[in-house]
């Protein structure tokens, strides 16, 4: 049974750092709780409520009193034992409401701080921050965790400032889960999509996630043998346009330029209808502005500025290199 | 303490591996109380997604969005299979009247979480990188039991990772200074552990350090 104790003026109930499991409730008189703001470093007194508990979270969770409980006036205490404690939590619903609020609060402010320390730019607009996470995962090939922000953030704001973009990658993210083979795949898809999963894994699909991965670890020689197998052993199936636009990117990351001046020049007649065609154009571009061909490679970015059916990153590349070049001239 | 879940059938969720459960700066009503399997609490801070926290079974997830109106401050992914019950806030309090077991439960899951972030706080303030990680030492052995306090020499269960992620610091960063302590025979290494020879060393480094 709880017990009630009288403590008098100028005593103390515990001190800072002492560990016990007594939590208290004031009934009567004056009582201070005497702490350091971690923030500041300055000490603060607090007075308790009559009614109020305090020693809760040193008690409960067994960890060392935060503050000291210092006694200003004459003051009657009602003291608990965990157990006891519990009890009262569980049979009083307004009381356990009303404390989870209180910890809750705490919490979220301490969240804050810690955040604030670490100075981590903090979001402050959750309509960007959420588009920004599904972009993070889809930069960082997670596709299954970037169709989820995505399509959360039309859920959430279907009219919003980046719906368009948002519906351009949840197009892209499908794509490239499909690229993935079966068996990544199932645990990727949600149910809508999983109609179109084949059930056998494809040698040409496995290859060309193999390729992809070799890629995104910056391991081009490798990705560029797993693409030209494709490209030589696999006309006829939808990995073969794919891998034949990924090499010439290896070409280019390799920096041999003219191969994918060449590569793209090709595909380009091959499948004037390729859907990575802008980028072709832009990698295009890119090359020949490596060569120094400044012309000819403003030539290629200005071609993609009249294909604006396109994703808007690679417009916007294109104006950037636009810009760029015209500003050396 | 435990709880009979059977009557919270008709709340049960299953997640796959790899599912995101909830994503940072969603709106969120719902909380989760896992039943199997663990689930990965995660963060983009700049270009990195930092892993939080890695919750078990019996744990609890989800809780500040019930009590509060705020977008989730981290984003919850399902390491393995994980079945949870899933509530929300217009069944919370019809849930607690029944259940008080479970207010309970998130009683000390707010107390447990306040506690690791303030003392991750004042950890932080700490401004020499040594002092950081003799901090994290002196936390680590605040919450271990009155037996193992009363000796001067402590075992400690942690890894470089968890120091670092609790300094702020780069792994390698904090490997360094780790190392120092361990070639001026302030500790010993094992490969999941760390033993403090003398914990009142370091409490005194801290001290000593805190107060400038």
């Amino acid at each position: 049974m709880p017990q009630v104790m009288q403590y008098q003026a100028k005593s103390i109930i515990y001190f800072e750092g002492d560990t016990s499991e007594k939590i208290y409730i004031l009934q009567s008189g004056k009582i201070c709780l005497n702490f350091t703001d971690i923030e500041t470093g300055q000490e603060i007194r607090e007075l308790v409520k009559t009614g109020e508990f305090f020693g809760v979270k040193s008690a409960l969770g067994r960890y060392p009193r935060e503050e000291t409980a210092d006694v200003i006036a004459q003051s009657n205490v009602l003291v608990f034992n965990v157990p006891e404690f519990e009890t009262l939590f569980q049979n009083n619903i307004r009381i356990s409401m009303q404390m989870l609020k209180v910890f809750s609060n705490q919490l979220r402010r301490i969240h804050r701080k810690v955040r604030n320390l670490l100075s981590f730019e903090e979001q402050s607009d959750s309509e960007k921050g959420l588009f920004n996470i599904g972009e993070y995962y889809f930069n960082t090939k997670k596709y299954k965790q970037a169709l989820y922000a995505f399509r959360r953030y039309l859920t959430y704001y279907p009219t919003g400032a980046f719906q368009s973009q948002a519906i351009q990658y949840i197009g892209k993210t499908e794509n490239y889960i499909q690229g993935q083979p079966v068996e990544k795949r199932e645990s990727i898809v949600d149910k809508p999509l999983q109609k179109t999963v084949k059930k056998v894994e494809k040698e040409e699909s496995r290859l060309f996630f193999e390729g992809m991965n070799y890629f995104s670890q910056e391991n081009y020689n490798e990705a560029l043998n797993s693409f030209k197998t494709i490209v030589n052993s696999y006309v006829e199936t939808e990995a073969y346009p794919k891998a034949l636009f990924e090499i010439g990117r290896c070409f280019y990351s390799l920096k041999q330029y003219d191969n994918c001046i060449k590569h793209y020049t090709l595909l380009i007649q091959k499948f004037p209808k390729h859907p990575e065609i802008t980028d072709a154009l832009l990698y295009l571009g890119l090359s020949c502005e490596a060569k120094g061909n400044k012309e000819k490679s403003l030539s290629f970015y200005k071609k993609i500025l009249t294909m604006g059916d396109d994703s808007s990153q690679t417009i916007r590349k294109a104006k950037q290199s636009i810009k760029r070049i015209e500003g050396n001239l | 303490m435990s709880i009979d879940f059977t009557q919270f059938d008709r709340f049960k969720v299953t997640f796959q591996k790899g599912d995101l459960i909830f994503c940072e700066y969603e709106p969120g009503d719902t909380f989760y109380l896992i039943q199997s399997g663990r689930v990965q609490i995660v963060k983009i801070m700049g270009e990195i997604e930092k892993i939080i926290d890695i919750l078990h079974p019996g744990e609890i997830f989800g809780e500040m969005a019930i009590l509060e109106e705020a977008p989730r401050s981290a984003s919850a992914i399902a390491i393995e299979k994980v079945e949870a019950l899933e509530f929300n806030k217009r069944n919370f309090e019809v849930l607690l009247r029944g259940n008080p077991q479970i207010a309970l439960k998130l009683l000390q899951t707010f107390i447990k979480r306040i506690y690791d972030q303030k003392r991750r706080f004042m950890i932080l303030t700490l401004k020499e990188p040594a002092a950081r990680i003799a901090d994290v030492f002196l936390m680590l052995s605040e919450t271990q039991s009155s037996e193992a306090k009363s000796f001067k020499e402590r075992v400690i269960d942690t890894s470089v990772d968890d120091i670092a992620h609790w300094c702020g610091m780069s792994t390698s960063e904090c490997a360094q200074i780790i190392e120092h302590f361990a070639n001026q025979r302030k500790i010993e290494l094992e490969s999941d552990k760390i033993i403090v020879k003398n914990i009142n060393d370091f409490e005194r480094f801290v001290n000593s350090r805190r107060q400038q």
